[in-house]
């Protein structure tokens, strides 16, 4: 067996003690140690985004990121992002209002890439927007929703309330 | 945004006048809050108690025979707890692509696959699989297999493969050939059965005769879940199965036949899927694993890498397709005749019936006196071809749609102007004699033609030809089914049962594959049994649990499902009225149901919640026997109920690198009443962006001297991006359908259909070049632009 080595990881505010194998994937780690399924497999090449968690703020691939690698890192994966009392986070709540969730395989990766682009820019454009999803693939939805849905947020969260919700009945 | 906001106004406005509560109204898939939070499940996230961990050893040869298989080295590495390959594994023929019990016709399901064989015929059949405490240990294992292979000559070419003496790929093909099943030819004139000759004989007496040959890429389906599966057996004999499936029963049946088990011993549970796309149709490595479970006692998972499932899973058939019309000077088609070639693989999966689901697609189009249909499916030593998204028809309309614009270029005529001149009209009879029900294929021309702003639009774009960036403006028009009648059996069944306080649980064998058809059945069966439809739980597809479905396929759930949902709910309103009628001893006739409440006509007075009529059913207490309310129904297809779509584009090539951008697309879709907008456009969305693709950019290249797929990472596979994405508008002819659910028809795959056609045809315009293969990667419209100008 590989050798193992010692790693202390913090992952959404919780530090945990480990043993992990050199070239072990953060991903493996995360979903085959900490149970953490919320990241996904797609690729394992770093081409499809959809095992993005946040490492420091910025959105990453786990899947091509050794786990070694993200000692004395904040990792942040969409179990983190999500609030604990049953409810959803303004990320979260409008893509499901702006029916960007179709099977769902990317949508984890997506709220991930839009985490990271809301906090440092809360008013993109929409090219921005489409820039910043370069790196995330998704076969359902021809990414139209996905754009309206992170558009969405962005104006729930600044207080902008033009945008009424399309699932008012 | 703004525009949005009034487009979601006006939907409000018209829905409001409708009279329908539930039905017609956006509402997002049920489930999304647990795909947004990571809570949602997929097949590779469940974890098991002592699960091991399954790999495949796949072969490196495109076709070899295996004459010794050595594991005594892999036997040792701890943590290894079985290894089987074809020496010591069950030998039982199946079809991965059977779509029913007993579907096993020489002609269109040939039985060709084995969960292992003595000889491998693509590059990534398998050779043998191993089940370890972990996946480095699989890993590992499979590495340490020793293989001694003869090889054997292979074809990968599927007109090199009808050539005489060409090495036969697949044993089973026709004649010591390469034909999988037979060959599928038959036409129609004037409403009755014709021969090749008859058709001929009508398009060579038109005023021109056009004859286009076609050539499409294989493809695949690039779901962003890979195959994964758990299999697990019981020591009391019970084989249960975890996998992304577009079709449990069929799943059930295969797996269970080729392990030589009774259904009853054998159950199926479709996991959430991750994309299916029809690539999630037929039965992949469940046997594999589900061997591996039988000989360990324990849970066994398979799942594939990325490459793994570009080398060892289906795709879209490659093909070559020939299309021969005759027209008139007036613009008028008299004829057409196609002939389709289908690279269906090292094995037959569903290449008849795909070439059978073709077939099918050439008559319900254009209105014409004659037409003539003949295509073969071909072995090759290439990864099989499968189910996808439109399943022969993209091919269809490609070859169809391109060769359309070539008449008209021919005729000097406008392409929408020939179209509508030529397609079949609502409650028309075709050349076969078939009514095309409400078709509404010319006011979709019609709507997409103004609101493109078509003719300004060509004009405007005809004033870059001179340039180095040049735009074209392009039409394609595609159609689809809302099941297989009356190919053969076309039924689903849906249970519903009301609970005591007035909520309910619907039990349906079809499959959600985040396309939303839970959210819809739910919207259904609440518009009658007047329950918000966020009260109707679904439950899918399971085999052991569910009544029986024939799968999500040929775009039929919501027009099969959505049937049954009506007939189960109906007759479930009428068991809560009769109830009524024994409490207030009043005819069932006078009492309806309104707002979860049934209520006397005449007497708005007389009312009792959905709950109290449910808990008088249960306590007899009206003098009747004590049951639960409960519904179940089949719904069987009686008609062959069509989609038709328009889509219309703008591109920009740039003729000195040859890159193509789609600037703007519209689709004018005719799926009779829209059930759920929200997830209506959605699937429409999603649809564009395969056809684009499939257009301009990917295609999985095939090694001409190995035969082995060199492109398996989404690096080098090139599905489009956010940013390769045009604007994309979305309107409907909501002409209702009377057979349908609500007037509804289907949407899935009619999304697809039409797209590559339209954006061929725009590059065509721009560049003023007849384009005959896609994709249209800049090295083929730098060739062609290099042909014209010599």
């Amino acid at each position: 067996m590989e050798e193992q080595v010692p790693l202390e990881l913090l992952v959404n505010g919780e530090r945990h003690s480990l043993l992990v194998g050199r070239r072990w994937t953060l991903l493996y780690v995360l979903r085959d140690v900490l149970n953490l399924t919320g990241p996904k497999y797609g690729c394992g090449t770093g081409d499809c985004g959809a095992c993005k968690v946040l490492i420091d703020g910025e959105a990453i691939n786990a899947c091509t990121y050794l786990a070694t690698r993200a000692a004395g890192k904040e990792v942040v994966t969409i179990e983190g992002l999500t609030p604990p009392d049953g409810r959803l986070n303004p990320i979260q709540q409008a893509f499901v209002d702006a029916g960007a969730v179709q099977c769902g395989f990317c949508t984890p990766g997506m709220i991930i890439t839009a985490t990271a682009l809301l906090r440092r820019n809360p008013r993109p454009t929409r090219e921005e927007i489409v820039g910043a999803l370069d790196n995330n693939l998704c076969r359902c939805t021809g990414y139209v929703k996905i754009v309206e849905a992170i558009e969405l947020a962005a104006a729930r969260m600044r207080g902008d309330a033009l945008w009424p919700s399309v699932t008012a009945r | 945004m703004a525009e949005r906001y009034r487009e979601i106004k006006a939907m409000e406005q018209s829905l409001a006048q409708s009279g329908l509560r539930y039905v017609g109204r956006p509402r997002p898939n049920r489930e999304a809050a647990t795909k947004v939070t990571g809570e949602a499940r997929y097949i590779d996230d469940l974890r098991f108690p002592g699960m091991l961990h399954a790999k495949l050893l796949l072969s490196p040869h495109a076709h070899a025979r295996i004459v010794r298989i050595d594991t005594s080295e892999a036997e040792r590495l701890p943590g290894v707890r079985a290894i089987v390959h074809y020496f010591n594994s069950p030998h039982n023929a199946y079809n991965s692509a059977a779509r029913f019990y007993g579907d096993n016709s020489p002609f269109i399901m040939p039985e060709t696959e084995y969960i292992f064989d003595e000889v491998v015929r693509f590059v990534g059949d398998r050779v043998a699989a191993v089940a370890a405490d972990d996946e480095f240990i699989a890993e590992e294992a499979v590495r340490r297999i020793r293989v001694e292979y003869e090889p054997l000559p292979a074809v990968f070419d599927e007109l090199k493969a009808l050539e005489p003496g060409a090495p036969q790929a697949n044993p089973y093909g026709l004649d010591g050939g390469n034909i999988c099943g037979g060959r599928l030819a038959y036409g129609g004139k004037e409403g009755r059965p014709a021969t090749e000759q008859e058709v001929l004989d009508v398009i060579e007496s038109a005023d021109l005769v056009v004859e286009d040959t076609f050539r499409v890429s294989k493809v695949h389906h690039g779901y962003i879940e890979p195959v994964c599966h758990i299999a697990h057996y019981s020591r009391d004999g019970k084989l249960t199965v975890w996998t992304p499936s577009q079709s449990v029963f069929c799943f059930r049946d295969v797996i269970a036949q080729a392990l030589g088990l009774p259904h009853s011993r054998v159950r199926v549970i479709k996991g959430l899927v991750g994309g299916g796309f029809g690539g999630k149709l037929e039965v992949m490595h469940e046997p594999v694993v589900a061997l591996l479970a039988m000989r360990t006692n324990r849970h066994v998972k398979l799942r594939l890498t990325r490459k793994e499932v570009f080398l060892a899973t289906r795709s879209r058939h490659a093909g070559v397709l020939t299309v021969r019309s005759g027209v008139n000077r007036d613009g008028k088609l008299q004829g057409t005749l196609m002939r389709s070639i289908l690279n269906t693989g090292a094995y037959a999966g569903a290449g008849p019936n795909t070439i059978g689901a073709q077939s099918g697609k050439l008559f319900i189009l254009y209105d014409a006196p004659a037409m003539f249909y003949d295509g073969v499916a071909v072995y090759t030593n290439t990864p099989p071809a499968g189910a996808m998204r439109g399943y022969g028809c993209p091919q269809v309309m490609i070859a169809r749609e391109t060769h359309t614009d070539h008449i008209c270029r021919l005729l000097k005529m406008d392409p929408v102007e020939f179209r509508l001149r030529n397609v079949l009209q609502p409650h028309a009879v075709n050349c076969r004699g078939q009514n095309v029900h409400n078709a509404r294929i010319a006011d979709c021309i019609r709507a997409g033609a103004e609101a493109f702003g078509w003719t300004e639009r060509r004009r405007a774009a005809e004033a870059t030809h001179g340039g180095r960036l040049r735009r074209g403006v392009g039409v394609g028009l595609g159609v689809h089914g809302a099941g297989w009648y009356p190919v053969y059996q076309d039924l689903t069944t849906v249970i519903i049962r009301l609970h005591d306080d007035g909520t309910a649980v619907l039990l349906t064998g079809t499959h959600d594959l985040g396309t939303g058809s839970r959210t819809i059945l739910a919207q259904i069966a609440g518009e009658i049994l007047t329950i918000d439809p966020d009260l109707i739980e679904v439950i899918e597809a399971d085999t052991d649990v569910t009544p029986l479905d024939l799968g999500a396929q040929a775009s039929r759930t919501t027009y099969v499902a959505g049937n049954a949902t009506i007939m189960a709910a109906r007759n479930l309103r009428q068991q809560l009225l009769d109830e009524a009628s024994r409490m207030w001893k009043l005819p069932a006739e006078a009492l309806t149901l309104a707002d979860g409440h049934v209520v006397a006509r005449d007497d708005p007075s007389r009312r009792a919640s959905i709950a109290e009529v449910v808990a008088s059913a249960q306590r007899g207490s009206a003098g009747g026997p004590q049951r639960e309310l409960l519904a179940a129904e089949s719904f069987e297809s009686l008609d062959a109920i069509d989609s038709y779509a328009a889509d219309f584009c703008e591109v920009e090539v740039d003729t000195e690198t040859g890159q193509t951008r789609v600037l703007d697309f519209l689709a004018v879709h005719n799926s009779g009443r829209v059930i759920n907008p929200l997830l209506f456009e959605g699937q429409v969305h999603g649809g564009i962006h395969m056809g684009l693709g499939y257009a301009l950019s990917e295609e999985m290249e095939i090694d001409p001297q190995t035969g082995e797929v060199k492109n398996t990472s989404f690096k080098k596979y090139r599905m489009f991006r956010a940013g390769d994405m045009p604007r994309i508008r979305v309107l409907t002819i909501e002409e209702p359908e009377e057979a349908g659910p609500f007037g509804g028809k289907s949407i899935g795959e009619c999304a697809t259909d039409p797209v590559a056609g339209c954006v061929v045809n725009a590059v065509s315009h721009a560049i003023g070049a007849e384009l005959r293969q896609i994709p249209l990667t800049p090295a083929r419209v730098l060739a062609a632009l290099r042909q014209r100008s010599a």
